[in-house]
């Protein structure tokens, strides 16, 4: 994963035309210590697979407490009987026996995914922006990012609806329009998205590809 | 910045996954008949006579089981507390000089102070602000509704340049270690075009 910000063909880097003020990126955000820590921030955090297997092993817990509990008393709360313990269980069942195999493949597979959650980082649920200040991240949430754009692409006149996919290193726009003629329409869609997003100035730059389809109607 | 949750979780899926992978390895091996020179026997069986009569025999084992049990129970109830508690700061100490006594405010009077202000602007719809983490070196969670039409990086450089040195300002620290999280929203198109 490199982080380089040059693509070839990719305008999108370019802050638009004149306009606002704006804080100039400060050079600790070409380090790529500030911007992994930016990256970061917004990671999945996995808290829920992490609050149930908690909630799990908690419950399992304290009805195994309980249970040694009341057999430590003399009157076991599920009644495992002699029998059935010493009994079948003992001589029939082996270490090679199905239920056995399957037990510990099913055990082994959970441990397995619960290791890749926690180790995988997750795709960042937000874009991170430039930001002058190293005390400061900024991120766009990756949904609002995307009905944001989605809007915008609408405003241009001839474009009757529009859909946003934000991709990790590109946005895709698609956009439907009732016009016979679309010459230049997906240009204009084009530059009103690039536009916005170098009025955003992401950390990693965005490359815009629109497609634009015709509706009949 | 406040990832402490996140490691929280991480940690202990890792840990509980790697007890689960490697009791559920471990079984597999010896039913596979993997090594049994080190685990035993693929066809032994799963309890023995002895092991199976051995709680009824030793008083202690049904205590230790419990007491083992509840431990673990604690644990595991520790690590949810630990992974849903946001740590919100509700009060900041301002003036650390003890001699000259001290003053606390009210973490809701700054964050509403930062929130009223960033309301104010044109092109923000809403906001909403938290400190978390300790309350010596707090952490700010800014979230921000901007009008979707407006400049973007106008706002944005309001906040850098305004409401955010203004906190500093008023919470007497040089940087606080912020999050800000910018969403867009259209409801107000009609009234600023």
């Amino acid at each position: 994963m490199s982080d380089t910000a040059s693509h070839p063909g990719d305008t999108s880097v370019l802050p638009a035309g004149g306009g606002s003020p704006r804080p100039a990126r400060a050079d600790a955000w070409s380090l790529s210590g500030p911007r992994r820590k930016a990256r970061r921030v917004f990671r999945p955090r996995r808290t829920i697979p992490g609050v149930i297997v908690a909630a799990v092993l908690a419950a399992a817990a304290i009805l195994g407490a309980i249970w040694a509990v009341t057999a430590a008393l003399g009157h076991p709360l599920f009644k495992v009987s002699h029998r059935d313990f010493a009994g079948p269980v003992q001589s029939t069942t082996h270490w090679s026996s199905t239920g056995p195999l399957a037990g510990a493949a099913a055990a082994a597979f959970i441990g397995l995914v619960l290791i890749l959650i926690a180790v995988i980082p997750g795709r960042p649920r937000a874009v991170t922006l430039a930001s002058g200040d190293e005390s400061v991240v900024v991120g766009v949430p990756r949904r609002s990012l995307r009905r944001s754009l989605a809007w915008l692409a609408e405003d241009v006149p001839g474009i009757d609806s529009a859909k946003v996919r934000a991709r990790r290193r590109s946005v895709r726009v698609r956009a439907t329009t009732r016009l016979r003629d679309p010459a230049g329409l997906s240009e204009n869609v084009r530059a009103v998205v690039q536009d916005r997003l170098a009025a955003l100035d992401p950390l990693w730059p965005l490359q815009v590809k629109v497609r634009l389809r015709r509706k009949e109607g | 910045m406040s990832r402490h949750a996140a490691h929280v979780s991480r940690t202990g899926l890792v840990i509980i996954g790697l007890i689960l992978l490697l009791a559920g390895g471990a079984v597999l091996a010896r039913g596979l008949n993997a090594s049994s020179s080190v685990l035993g026997h693929s066809d032994a069986p799963l309890l023995t006579h002895s092991q199976a009569t051995y709680p009824t025999q030793h008083g202690w084992v049904w205590p230790v089981v419990a007491a083992v049990a509840a431990v673990i129970a604690l644990l595991a109830l520790w690590w949810m507390a630990a992974q849903t508690s946001t740590k919100t700061v509700r009060r900041l100490p301002l003036e650390p000089d003890r001699i000259q006594g001290t003053t606390v405010l009210r973490a809701g009077a700054a964050t509403g102070a930062i929130t009223d202000e960033l309301e104010s602007y044109p092109s923000i719809r809403a906001a909403d602000a938290t400190l978390q983490g300790s309350s010596r070196t707090p952490d700010l969670r800014l979230s921000v509704t901007a009008e979707n039409r407006a400049d973007p990086a106008t706002a944005r450089a309001r906040i850098e340049t305004e409401a955010l040195p203004n906190l500093r300002t008023a919470l007497e620290r040089d940087t606080i270690p912020t999050v800000l999280r910018m969403q867009f929203s259209r409801a107000f198109d009609r009234h600023l075009t």
